[in-house]
């Protein structure tokens, strides 16, 4: 592995503290000892396969799933021990499709919603409904699944939380709500400060948005890393190389391999003058060093080969 | 102003909306003492993280391109001459063309010959369409 692609976030204040996180479901294990750091103020986007536990992270953090072991905090406080305290200041969109209240219309439920919240503003809860077009008379359990997404939204946004978990938050809505909830976060990032943590699929989405990436696979994070870092050291190199080449005197590490015969496109993790030296120096013609994207890093990263 | 980005463009967004400002004080779409769009209106324009719009002014304030007025927001700077952008922005526009030919295998003295052809050839269609 490699080592700077797991930044610990020491010198930092953290939002979200995981150490050593483990859970399993019969056979089937959903955190394998989960280090992670949110610092304060970022917009962590955490991505991962199907099955890989971004789903029960985020629940560990609201004490809504019980560990097998390790620890989580949420502003220093414990989230086991300080549950109540830890979740007052947190905003969550929750994954599941659960309709607790079907009989309720929205706007009763988000009465009954911002009672349990101190913090609750009410203009701004009416500001959010109106952006995102939510209808108050609806009854709850009639909502179309982007409808109650759009709900949620407001749910989690309106008592301006110090932390805010979104799991999946635009599943379900069309390119329109998707596009207004993107505005609507980047204005609610400048408002109030808020540290973000939102697992999702759909990196594109959060393109503009996220400044630090969690890469998770089999219940670890394979990388934690600042867009800053990926921005300079996450390259994709184009090259031409001879037959029979001997990638072995790379001397920068190789993410991922692609491109075919002797054409050759490889993510390497170096800065781009580095990279291209390394490549020239290894007998190959360097055509282009290209900085990645958000998503095209996440898919790197996803594939990134397993260390021999 | 119209500030676009392109998050496919290699150059990290926080170098685009650096690039376009200046794109916009060379065509004259802004003028010195011209306020930049907030940083809040920005973010949410541009769907964007608001540190990033922030990164952006900051490095435009360090190259004396925009400074700030303290809590009324950022402002074009009174530049002695515009020239200086104008070679930024043409230097930023000739390293992509030539990093897109080293790409497709072609030489300096290639490209500077096709841009010349190409332009010549504009130039006559141009003549030809206006009357």
């Amino acid at each position: 592995m490699i080592e700077e692609l797991f930044q610990a976030f020491e010198d930092r204040p953290a939002a979200v503290r995981a150490r050593g996180l483990r859970k399993r479901f019969g056979e089937q294990t959903a955190l394998a000892g989960l280090e992670m750091t949110v610092p304060k103020g970022a917009v962590y986007v955490l991505v991962g396969p199907n099955g890989a536990g971004k789903t029960t992270t985020l629940r560990a953090l609201l004490d809504l799933t019980v560990m097998d072991g390790g620890t989580a905090e949420v502003f220093d406080l414990p989230c086991v021990e300080r549950g109540a305290q830890a979740r007052a200041q947190i905003g969550y969109v929750p994954d599941s499709q659960e309709f607790p209240y079907v009989e309720l219309t929205v706007d009763a439920l988000l009465a009954h919603h911002a009672a349990y919240y101190p913090g609750w503003d009410e203009s701004y809860a009416a500001e959010l409904g109106r952006k995102m077009a939510i209808d108050g008379g609806k009854r709850y359990g009639g909502l179309s699944k982007g409808e109650a997404r759009r709900v949620q939204l407001v749910q989690a946004l309106a008592h301006r939380p110090s932390l805010l978990l979104m799991d999946e938050p635009t599943d379900g809505l069309d390119p329109l709500a998707q596009d207004r909830f993107q505005a609507l976060l980047a204005d609610h990032l400048a408002d109030t400060p808020t540290t973000v943590l939102i697992s999702t699929h759909r990196v594109h989405e959060v393109e503009g948005l996220g400044d630090c990436l969690g890469v998770l696979r089999d219940g670890r994070l394979v990388a934690q890393v600042e867009r800053d870092l990926l921005e300079r050291r996450l390259v994709r190199v184009r090259a031409e190389v001879p037959e029979q080449w001997a990638a072995s005197a790379l001397s920068v590490p190789v993410v991922r391999r692609g491109g075919r015969g002797r054409e050759i496109a490889w993510t390497v993790w170096s800065e781009t003058e580095e990279a291209a030296a390394a490549f020239t120096a290894a007998g190959a013609t360097v055509r282009q060093v290209e900085r990645l994207n958000l998503e095209e890093a996440t898919r790197a990263l996803l594939a990134m080969e397993e260390a021999p | 102003m119209l500030i676009a980005i392109n998050a496919s463009d290699p150059r990290p967004i926080y170098h685009q909306i650096m690039d376009e400002i200046r794109r916009a004080l060379v065509v004259g779409t802004i003028a010195p003492e011209d306020p930049l769009p907030s940083v809040r209106q920005l973010a949410g324009e541009l769907r964007i993280n608001p540190n990033t719009v922030q990164q952006a002014y900051r490095e435009l304030e360090r190259e004396g391109v925009v400074h700030v007025k303290r809590g009324l927001g950022t402002y074009v700077s009174d530049l002695l001459s515009q020239r200086s952008e104008r070679q930024e922005l043409a230097r930023s526009l000739a390293t992509r063309a030539l990093r897109e030919a080293h790409r497709h295998g072609l030489s300096v003295d290639e490209l500077v010959e096709a841009v010349r052809q190409a332009a010549s050839e504009e130039e006559r269609r141009h003549g030809e369409t206006t009357p």
